[in-house]
């Protein structure tokens, strides 16, 4: 299943790139985390918390960028593991200057194993939607904080 | 006269503890210094094990042990076998615990024994296992095409057997002169069983004695002897005790042999400590075989006086990942020598792959076999009769087998000792008023309500089985059963019995016949199964055998303390034994009632055998073993009535008629719960339930926000009727009824959806009709609007 | 050893105090704090109702709430509804009509069907239908259900006839 969407950030594409690129912005905004840190370039590792519906688990994982293209997209290797279960996904993340701010599209398909997917594989569509919708309401409020 | 009790709609007696609370389940025994695990499984469908960390799990207080599969392998616990085989079967290795691969997800890979559950269940997250994923397929006929993952190395292409019956020649024949022939292609949704009561074991090994108990939740707790004891442990069978206590429902997910029994035992004897297991409902879903899983593409002819003339079935079996206890036999003998029905085939041909994916394993589930077979034929009828122009009743009618064609011998195997098929039909008609209802569904679509009328003039084969027919089939076990009837001094009666009650009502209606055979009071009579400590060998309850053939044991054991206690009573009474008769209660010397001893003197003149026959044994006590000469042929009519929300594509099941011959009825307030309990399973296939695996073999239907339970406003208050046809070869002439709810309603649902879809040119939808389905399928047949 | 609280409830009359932990649910500290085992557990998703009990004369599923929320309630269990020689209305309806097969979603059948009698002395089919939704019963196909309930609501509103007659 594709998931998708996109937000607006009042940043210019250079500087939402930047906070992206930046893991004490993502472990600020990222929902649930309990650590992110860099592990090599443009790679981290992370321990997340996450319920998909009665599913609850901390995961572990790594978060690897790849075909970084500077202040317009990238795209992303996510690999979770969890006692509930895996949770895989390949994404991307596209920048567009709109007005004067900067639009985020990004779209992603979740591969989903173990329990997370008998239990929670009909709600990951609506769990990421609202986990993309407080990353980047929290986003946004980076962008302003460094902004002012 | 003495009380009757067959027949009696008895008030059971197993109920006050129910009732009260008082029910016995496995997970509500507690034993001193009892130990609890937790099982590791795979979240991969498919996946190499490459290694194994329990070090942070072993670091837990309360942490007792982390069991993996070499550690069984080790020690020599075998694989766990299928209890059935056929030609040229490819059986893949089923370790309790795996050792280097999984093959779906739910596979155990390791187990935690820990002091708590709570401790178990934390532990058992903090085992590490380093997999390597590979390639998974789901579906049956992915499995076979080129190219597909492979499950097993063993088993090329994902065949485990091809199996055919019938005279595919004379089928051919048949249709080079056919009238007309229609071909349907069905897919029959894997079902997950779903017994309310979660699987749980306890493991209690002595090591005084060297000797294990198992309480567990079993259908059939000598099955499990066997196989743990001979195939899979070790252990001498005497020293491997299994308790099947009450038991939450069955359906069939209870008669196999599962990995966690293994594990517990094991774990007991390595810790020297009572280990209990319950399996979390998740769990459940990815370990609980499951039921069904067909592909199948069928195809029949008739003459032009509407007879039918032949049936082609090709099936595609998905088997999942291994083969349970009895997973060759249910796409196979129980299902191809199905397809004959009531019907008179000149020529019946049915293939069927066994196929291997990576899924939970497929086994009997309510029906077994008989529900898909039945689903496929009766949908077929019901085409046929649609693309005739007649009636689906009246195309039956024409075709059944007549009353005095019996023994009647079907192309595929069985012969039919007995059966009457038209009566059940007809009351079925009356009952649902069927022309009437025909004529207001005709008012009604002109008004844009659309209501369905479907039907099922089923046919069971049941009452499994005669020992050398499935020995010679295949089966690695007997089908007889055994009854010991042991009478104390004080005419108190135990009842020990191979069959097993898991919602059966055995304790009530097995009480009832033996009070009748003995002429004493119901209460005097206690019915004990489920402990193989007590009871001689059995083989436990499936395949609708607790009657016809578990029951008979006991009928038999009975008659045999009858003629001892003849015997006694001549003696005491200074008559010959042919002049006693067993009248009101007592044994008595024939037209002099006022010469006669009652039940309690006999017992009680047997025990102190102070004034008694030289040439007898003290005692009053008798076993029988009891093999059946045939399968029982339940059988009947069932019709269902559905309404269409073509807006929404809703659909609710709104009338339910059945008529069934199931024989003499002992109780009908059991007989009738079966019955309502086996219509709302079929009927929860038909309209509701689903298992579905994503092409990576991850079940995604797995609790029940997804898989859609039959609830209470789903079913209507079911309107039932009965023909007796006894069975002509058991002594009480008893058929099994414990299915014939399921293997029926399936079918008549599905043709009632099917005839209600009529006016939007649907000839057929695939199961579960879901709202979404059933309004797409509407809006795809309706005409565009136009643009202008 | 894990952390543990203290708690204190009232169950089917008797008060008592156990230490679970508190992650502990009210269904696990029934079945095992007070031996308890009427009360069933048939999944891990709230939907199957067997382990329906009363907590303070509300029906309430007791796999949705920590035994340390229970603190200082009244509870009801299967247990505390009848014995064998008084039983509740509802034990002796589901009895009478064969309301039970393999009897492990009796206990929760019963506990919700009281609460549904409680405030609907008189229901109809349907609302009895609605009313068990949240219990699953995989032996019966609900048949008899339906008319074990009913059968005990006509017993209970006889029963109040000849109270009130008495009084
Ligand atoms: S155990 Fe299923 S609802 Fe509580
Ligand atoms: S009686 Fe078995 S689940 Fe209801």
């Amino acid at each position: 299943m594709l998931l998708e969407g996109s937000h607006f950030i009042h940043s210019p594409p250079s500087r939402v790139f930047a906070l992206l690129n930046d893991p004490d912005v993502l472990s600020r905004c990222v929902p649930g985390v309990k650590s992110l840190v860099l592990d090599g370039t443009d790679s981290y590792k992370a321990q997340v918390e996450v319920a998909i519906g009665p599913v609850k688990g901390k995961f572990d994982g790594k978060i690897a960028i790849t075909e970084k293209v500077q202040d317009q997209s990238m795209t992303l290797k996510v690999e979770f593991k969890s006692p509930v279960g895996i949770a895989n996904a390949l994404g991307t993340l596209k920048l567009e200057p709109e007005n004067d701010g900067t639009t985020v599209h990004w779209a992603g398909e979740p591969q989903l194993m173990g329990m997370i997917a008998s239990v929670g594989a009909r709600l990951i569509g609506g769990v990421a939607k609202v986990q993309a919708d407080l990353f980047f309401s929290k986003l946004e409020l980076e962008a302003q904080k460094v902004e002012s | 006269m003495t009380e009757k009790f067959f027949g009696k709609a008895v008030k059971r007696v197993e109920d006050p503890r129910f009732i009260t609370g008082a029910g016995n389940y496995t997970d509500d025994i507690v034993l001193h210094n009892m130990t609890y695990a937790a099982m590791v499984r795979s979240p991969y469908a498919h996946a190499k094990i490459n290694s194994i960390d329990a070090s942070a799990a072993l670091a837990l207080p309360g942490v007792l042990a982390v069991l993996t599969g070499k550690d069984l392998v080790a020690a020599g616990i075998n694989p766990i076998p299928p209890g059935w085989l056929l030609p040229d079967l490819k059986i893949s290795a089923h370790h309790a615990i795996q050792p280097d691969k999984v093959t779906h997800v739910g596979n155990i890979v390791a187990a935690v024994i820990a002091e708590t559950r709570a401790i178990a269940e934390d532990a058992a997250a903090l085992v590490d296992v380093d997999y390597e994923m590979l390639p998974a397929v789901a579906l049956g006929s992915t499995a076979l095409a080129e190219g597909a993952p492979q499950v097993h190395e063993l088993a090329p292409g994902n065949v485990a057997f091809k199996w055919e019956i019938g005279d595919s020649a004379a089928v051919d024949a048949e249709f080079a002169h056919a009238f007309k022939t229609v071909e349907v292609k069905l897919r029959n949704q894997r079902l997950v069983p779903n017994a309310i009561e979660p699987r749980s074991s306890l493991a209690d090994y002595k090591r005084a004695g060297d000797e294990y108990t198992l309480y567990t939740t079993s259908q059939n707790p000598h099955i499990h002897r066997v196989m743990l004891g001979a195939f899979i442990m070790g252990i001498p069978e005497h020293k491997l005790r299994i308790v099947s206590p009450d038991v939450g429902g069955g359906f069939g997910s209870k008669i196999f042999q599962y990995p966690e029994e293994v594990i517990v035992l094991f774990a007991s004897k390595k810790l020297n400590r009572p280990v209990k297991w319950t399996a979390t409902r998740s769990e459940s879903f990815v370990s609980d075989a499951q039921g069904r899983d067909h592909e199948t593409v069928a195809e029949m002819c008739v003459d032009a006086d509407h007879k039918v003339l032949a049936l082609r079935v090709k099936t595609i079996a998905n088997l999942g990942a291994y083969l349970t206890t009895f997973a060759p036999a249910v796409p196979t003998y129980l299902y191809g020598t199905l397809m004959n029905g009531t019907y008179k085939w000149k020529a019946i041909h049915c293939h069927v792959t066994g196929t291997y994916t990576n899924t939970v394993g497929v086994d009997a589930y309510r029906g077994a076999g008989r529900p898909e077979a039945t689903y496929v034929l009766e949908r077929i009828m019901s085409r046929m009769a649609l693309e005739l122009g007649v009636d689906p009743l009246e195309f039956r009618r024409k075709n059944f087998i007549q009353p005095d064609e019996f023994p009647y011998q079907t192309p595929v195997a069985l012969q039919y000792d007995s059966g009457n098929y038209e009566p059940a039909m007809d009351k079925a008609m009356a009952m649902l008023d069927y022309a009437g209802l025909r004529a207001k569904q005709a008012e009604g679509r002109k008004n844009g309500k659309y209501i369905g009328i479907g039907v099922s003039t089923y046919l069971e084969a049941c009452g499994l089985a005669p020992s050398a027919l499935v020995g010679s089939l295949g089966a690695q076990a007997g089908q007889w059963e055994s009854a010991l009837v042991r009478v104390s001094a004080t005419g108190k009666v135990e009842v020990l019995t191979g069959s097993h009650s898991h919602g059966q009502g055995h304790e009530t209606a097995f009480a009832q016949v033996v009070a009748d055979e003995l002429q004493i009071p119901m209460e005097d009579v206690s019915i004990v199964h489920g402990d193989t400590a007590r009871l001689p060998h059995g083989w436990g309850t499936y395949g609708s055998r607790s009657a016809p053939v578990g029951l008979s044991a006991i009928k038999m054991a009975s008659d045999k303390i009858n003629d001892k206690a003849k015997k006694i009573a001549a003696h005491l009474l200074e008559a010959s034994v042919d002049d006693i008769v067993h009248e009101d209660g007592k044994y008595q010397v024939k037209g002099v009632p006022e010469k006669s001893k009652s039940f309690f003197d006999i017992a009680l003149m047997a025990h102190l055998a102070h004034n008694y026959p030289a040439d007898l044994e003290p005692g009053l006590e008798a076993t029988h073993f009891y093999d059946p000469k045939n399968f029982v042929y339940p059988f009947g009519t069932h019709l269902a009535v559905v309404e269409v929300d073509a807006n929404t594509g809703h659909i609710q099941l709104i009338r339910y008629v059945c008529v069934d011959d199931c024989g003499p009825i002992i109780n009908p307030l059991i007989v009738e719960g079966q019955v309502h309990g086996g219509v709302a399973q079929g009927m929860g296939q038909a309209l509701l339930e689903n298992t579905v695996y994503d092409d990576n073999g991850q079940l995604t239907s797995g609790s029940y926000l997804e898989y859609t339970m039959p609830r209470a406003d789903n079913m209507v208050q079911l309107e039932i009727g009965h023909t007796v046809t006894p069975s002509p070869h058991n002594p009480l002439g008893v058929k099994g009824i414990g299915e014939a709810g399921t293997i029926s309603s399936t079918a008549a649902i599905a043709n009632a959806v099917i005839d209600a879809l009529e006016p939007f040119g649907v000839k057929h939808l695939d199961m579960p009709y879901t709202p979404e389905k059933v309004w797409r399928a509407i809006s795809a047949s309706l005409p565009q609007a136009a643009d202008d | 050893m894990a952390q543990v609280v203290a708690v204190t409830m009232t169950v089917n009359g008797v008060k008592s105090t156990h230490h679970p932990e508190p992650r502990t649910l009210l269904v696990h500290y029934l079945r095992e704090k007070l031996g308890l085992t009427g009360t069933h557990v048939g999944c891990d998703t709230s939907q199957c109702g067997s382990c329906t009990v009363h907590v303070d004369g509300m029906a309430i599923k007791s796999c949705t709430m920590f035994a340390v929320q229970a603190e200082g309630a009244n509870v009801t269990t299967i247990e505390g509804m009848g014995e064998i020689g008084h039983l509740h209305a509802l034990q002796t309806g589901f009895w009478e009509e064969h309301g039970l097969q393999c009897g492990f979603c009796t206990p929760g059948m019963i506990m919700s069907s009281a609460d549904l009698l409680s405030h609907n002395p008189n229901p109809s089919e349907s609302e009895i239908r609605h009313a068990l939704e949240g219990n699953f019963c995989r032996c019966t196909g609900y048949h008899n259900i339906v008319k074990a309930v009913q059968n005990a609501a006509h017993s209970m509103a006889q029963s109040a006839m000849a109270q009130a007659a008495d009084d």
